[in-house]
């Protein structure tokens, strides 16, 4: 008989940073293999991009896009993170999932950054995906008149709060009766002020013009903090919304 | 009790004192100019609408404060304290929206600026109903109390970043509106302070009321209940 100490039987202590990984790394393996929320995330970047085109049709070919280049990106990255923050929250209800996470011993904050950061990937993802295809219709021919690399930092600055802001309020959102809908009502104007920062820094990026790395970073730290402070209250608010 | 009578006579003493203001408005404080000897009499709605707007700022502090307390004590009163608070202010967001949309148009000659106190307060509009939206979407009493709390405090952390950012990001329209807080006559002053005053003791009374009205309405419910049990 195999003594109790045997650790062939004893359980090993799970961290946080494992009950971390484990759930991250669920999400993304069942995104890799459904890859339903990346589809439909960015099917409805194109879907935008099109509904651009019939907004622009009018403005003549005069018109410099790189004046709202900035805020039209954002405009999409805004409502497709809707999309899929709604979508995720929607599977885990469905499936039953996120009663087994409460149930299994997990700490209610990891649950939130884990899922915040699953968010987040596929987020920038379709970021990513999205802003070649954005110069090519939209601004081919002109170069950017800031510098590359603004780009990128806006667009995690402005992912993060996104991400992480809006795993809150779609944890809400989606047990209300109206769902996506809901969502829209909270997160359009908590999301205000990160949008106005990220905007004018991406803005700073692709137009240039003087000061323009001023105006970015300023952009920037106000997008950071306002990161840092809405995180925070999102990570100490959400275990009292996940087990009501 | 002396909580109503503490009610009534702040409603009484409020009105009267806004009323007194009203007058000393324009019978008492000063007449202020644009830089070329005009003058701006434009500029006595700033009686009205700055007492409204901090008003409105002090209640929904309260609507996070006790959202805050419902979250630590799961108890159903503060709740109720919670939805009041956000009502009154609504009220005192649409003045302010109300009283500072006038003063757009006879300052600037548009019906709207996006201008950073403007901005700001219609994105406070937006919160305020995104509240009362979510409450009237979920059925369950605890979850739509605890879900209501931590709404009601992500919107209060969110109103003043809407504030400093509006004033930090440099947009099209440059930011008209000098601030007319510094360099008061006491006249002015004066009239300011009692203005506030009285609007806040109003907030008060139109909280307390409303709060009355909502113990009725809970007792009738209670005594329902129980005459069907």
């Amino acid at each position: 008989m195999a003594p109790a100490t045997d650790t062939a039987v004893r359980p090993r202590r799970s961290s946080s940073w494992r009950q971390f990984k484990a759930i991250l790394r669920k999400d993304i393996v069942m995104e890799l293999r459904t890859k339903e929320m990346l589809t439909s995330m960015g099917l409805y970047t194109l879907l935008t991009l099109l509904i651009y085109q019939v907004a622009l049709s009018q403005s003549g070919s005069g018109f410099d896009v790189r004046l709202i280049a900035a805020g039209l990106l954002w405009l999409a990255f805004l409502f497709t993170s809707m999309l899929g923050l709604n979508r995720s929250l929607v599977h885990e209800k469905d499936q039953g999932c996120l009663e087994a996470l409460l149930l299994s011993p997990v700490d209610r904050p990891v649950i939130f950054f884990a899922k915040a950061t699953g968010n987040l990937v596929f987020l920038l993802i379709v970021e990513v995906l999205t802003i070649p295809l954005f110069f090519l219709m939209f601004l081919s021919g002109r170069a950017i008149g800031g510098d590359f690399w603004m780009i990128p930092l806006a667009l995690i600055a402005g992912s993060i709060g996104i991400a992480g802001v809006g795993t809150l309020l779609a944890t809400m959102s989606v047990n209300t009766s109206g769902k996506d809908f809901i969502l829209a009502v909270m997160m359009v104007p908590i999301m205000y002020p990160l949008l106005l920062g990220v905007v004018s820094a991406t803005s700073a990026a692709i137009l240039g013009g003087p000061d323009y790395v001023g105006v970015f970073w300023r952009g920037l730290a106000f997008a950071g903090g306002y990161d840092a402070i809405m995180l925070l209250a999102a990570f100490g608010l959400y275990e009292f919304i996940v087990g009501a | 009790m002396t909580k109503d009578r503490i009610t009534t006579a702040m409603l009484w003493l409020g009105g009267a004192i806004t009323t007194a203001a009203f007058f000393m408005a324009f019978f008492w404080a000063g007449p202020v100019a644009y830089g070329d000897g005009r003058i701006d009499f434009a500029q006595k709605i700033f009686y009205f609408h700055v007492p409204v707007a901090e008003a409105s700022f002090l209640v929904f502090f309260f609507v996070a404060l006790y959202g805050v307390r419902f979250l630590m004590t799961r108890d159903r009163v503060y709740d109720t304290k919670s939805r009041i608070a956000m009502e009154v202010t609504l009220v005192f967001v649409l003045l302010t929206m109300a009283t500072g949309d006038l003063w757009t148009r006879v300052e600037w000659g548009k019906w709207w600026v996006w201008e950073p106190r403007l901005t700001t307060y219609f994105i406070m509009t937006l919160l305020v109903i995104a509240y009362f939206v979510l409450r009237s979407s979920l059925e369950d009493e605890e979850r739509r109390a605890t879900y209501a709390a931590v709404f009601g405090i992500i919107a209060f952390i969110d109103a003043p970043l809407s504030f400093f950012i509006t004033r930090i990001i440099p947009g099209v329209h440059p930011v008209v509106f000098a601030s007319s807080g510094g360099g008061l006559e006491p006249p002015m002053l004066v009239t300011f302070i009692i203005a506030q005053v009285g609007m806040l003791m109003l907030g008060y009374a139109i909280y307390q009321l409303r709060m009355r009205e909502e113990h009725v309405k809970e007792d009738i419910e209670a005594l329902k209940a129980s005459l069907e049990g």
